[in-house]
């Protein structure tokens, strides 16, 4: 307990130095936040165009398949606010040597990277997120109920891990080959999959991003369950246990890459 | 000429070696990449059958899955890293140390990147030249492949480089307005990435901002070479926007010639 007290107290020093470091950069903050933003802004126009000239998406209507891409926005940028420093692992903390300074502290080394930074630029997704879901949700016909709303409350921070967890290992391919980012960038890539309805994809495709590369528990699987209320078991339930795995292997990959971790600095 | 190869031949070299050292990195980027093109691909699959139409916009399911991956190769050939690079140096300062060297400053970064193309070239065009053409030869019952088609579009894709490359240098001096180059660089890649029909065939968009984005130099940056390679462009219009390319060469490179001298006034490096 005084374990994890210490830890909390930590995280608000590293925050508030994150947040001063910020102010100082104000015209910054704004671009990224509006490059996210776009980049999201772009891709709603596209389903938008596309929807102009057809009915459904394989029977989804356009309101059902903005909804789902808004909440795949949610726990992506939760992940990408809280815990962005695992990409720069891969891209270049460990090639260029800077990962010792982490092994001189007296913190757990993943903790200590997973909340060094905090990048406002996610603040683009979840705003945008968060926007669609509301400007969807009158249309999509939902039947209310509390434990619905309660279940998809838990889903969303175990779908955060489910991003955070395949971060934290590809991540630490890194101790061993020294740069790993484009592995985490190809694994973010099968996460553009996991944005629409999975049933426009083959059974191939499918079961990939159930099954191995987890990402459609992010997104589809507890969006449908609050559509259409069905299977909570699978949906949800299936997302609390995914995340849970996929964490664990991934703390379990990096203590074994810390272990064989040689610095690369001189 | 032969003088100048000699000075920019180490830089070609360093853009070739920079990518041998790191190609296991730069092999999972490009599956990375042409994983995108499956999602790519299975959204417009879906859109092809829901719309019961085997004919949208002047393009067929085939010729969409042409599209999509005549895309992807000819962003990647195309790709140009200016913007970041010269952002950093005016950052950083270290473009004072490209300032005393008795060589032109937009030619070192040509020629490191032409290493870099020439090895991304050997890799990607004939592969993936060969997969999109066995596909379309199954899907279509007779060979498409026009070699003439595919000349021209290398020819295209030079032209679209040549201006990727100065509007990149072109954008790399808002670095002296905006610090976050990446949040920069991001921006414009999304807007880039639409104008010049990445997103979408611009034949989907309405008529009158079609028209209009087809002047705008992004059309000439992917969707013109694609469009050739195609056959969509013959005859005339062949002629027009190869020309249209050529334009925006110039403008570009005169374009980066112009700012180059202004930054130069208001460039105060610190230190170094």
């Amino acid at each position: 307990m005084k374990q994890v007290k210490r830890l909390l107290r930590m995280h608000r020093i590293f925050v508030a130095q994150e947040l001063k470091r910020m102010m100082e950069y104000k015209g910054d903050f704004i671009v990224g936040i509006v490059g996210f933003l776009l980049g999201q802004f772009f891709n709603m126009l596209f389903i938008w165009i596309i929807f102009s000239q057809i009915p459904d998406l394989a029977g989804w209507t356009l309101e059902q398949v903005v909804f789902i891409y808004g909440f795949s926005l949610v726990p992506k940028g939760l992940d990408h606010l809280l815990f962005d420093n695992l990409w720069a692992i891969g891209h270049f903390i460990v090639r260029r040597g800077d990962f010792d300074k982490y092994l001189t502290r007296p913190i757990n080394t993943l903790f200590h990277v997973m909340v060094e930074k905090l990048q406002i630029d996610a603040l683009g997704e979840l705003i945008m997120g968060i926007a669609l879901i509301c400007i969807t949700l009158p249309a999509v016909s939902i039947e209310w109920s509390f434990v619905k709303v309660l279940l998809i409350i838990i889903a969303i921070p175990f779908a955060t891990l489910i991003y955070t967890g395949i971060k934290t290992a590809t991540a630490a391919i890194a101790f061993w080959t020294k740069r790993s980012g484009n592995i985490t960038y190809m694994f973010y890539m099968v996460n553009d999959f996991a944005k629409y309805p999975v049933t426009i994809y083959n059974n191939t495709v499918r079961n990939i991003i159930t099954y191995i590369i987890p990402f459609a528990f992010t997104a589809y699987y507890p969006a449908l369950y609050f559509l259409t209320g069905e299977n909570p078991w699978f949906n949800v339930g299936m997302t609390v246990i995914i995340s849970i795995i996929v964490m664990v292997i991934g703390v379990v990959i990096w203590n074994k890459g810390i272990k064989a971790y040689e610095s690369a600095g001189s | 000429m032969k003088k100048k190869l000699s000075i920019y031949m180490p830089f070609i070299n360093a853009g070739m070696q920079e990518t041998t050292t790191y190609r296991a990195n730069w092999i999972f980027m490009m599956l990375g990449n042409v994983l995108g093109c499956f999602v790519s691909y299975f959204i417009w699959n879906a859109v092809f059958i829901s719309s019961g139409d085997s004919n949208m916009n002047g393009f067929t399911m085939p010729q969409m899955v042409v599209y999509i991956f005549l895309m992807f190769l000819t962003s990647t050939i195309i790709s140009s890293g200016g913007t970041y690079d010269i952002g950093e140096e005016i950052r950083d300062g270290s473009i004072a140390m490209r300032m005393i060297k008795p060589i032109s400053y937009n030619s070192t970064f040509m020629f490191q990147e032409l290493g870099n193309k020439f090895m991304t070239c050997c890799i990607l065009i004939v592969p993936m030249v060969i997969g999109v053409e066995i596909v379309r030869t199954i899907f279509i019952g007779s060979v498409q492949f026009n070699i003439l088609g595919f000349l021209l579009y290398i020819v295209s894709c030079v032209f679209a480089y040549l201006i990727n490359f100065f509007f990149n240098i072109c954008f790399g001096f808002i670095a002296f307005i905006i610090k976050y180059l990446w949040g920069a660089n991001m921006m414009k890649n999304c807007i880039v990435g639409f104008l010049s029909g990445v997103t979408i065939p611009l034949s989907f968009l309405p008529k009158t901002l079609e028209q209009i984005f087809l002047f705008l130099p992004f059309a000439s940056l992917n969707y013109t070479p694609v469009m050739i390679y195609m056959g969509k462009y013959s005859g005339a219009s062949l002629v027009y926007y190869l020309g249209l390319q050529v334009f925006w060469v110039l403008f570009f490179w005169a374009l980066s010639k112009l700012l180059w001298k202004v930054a130069l006034k208001h460039l105060s490096v610190q230190g170094g």
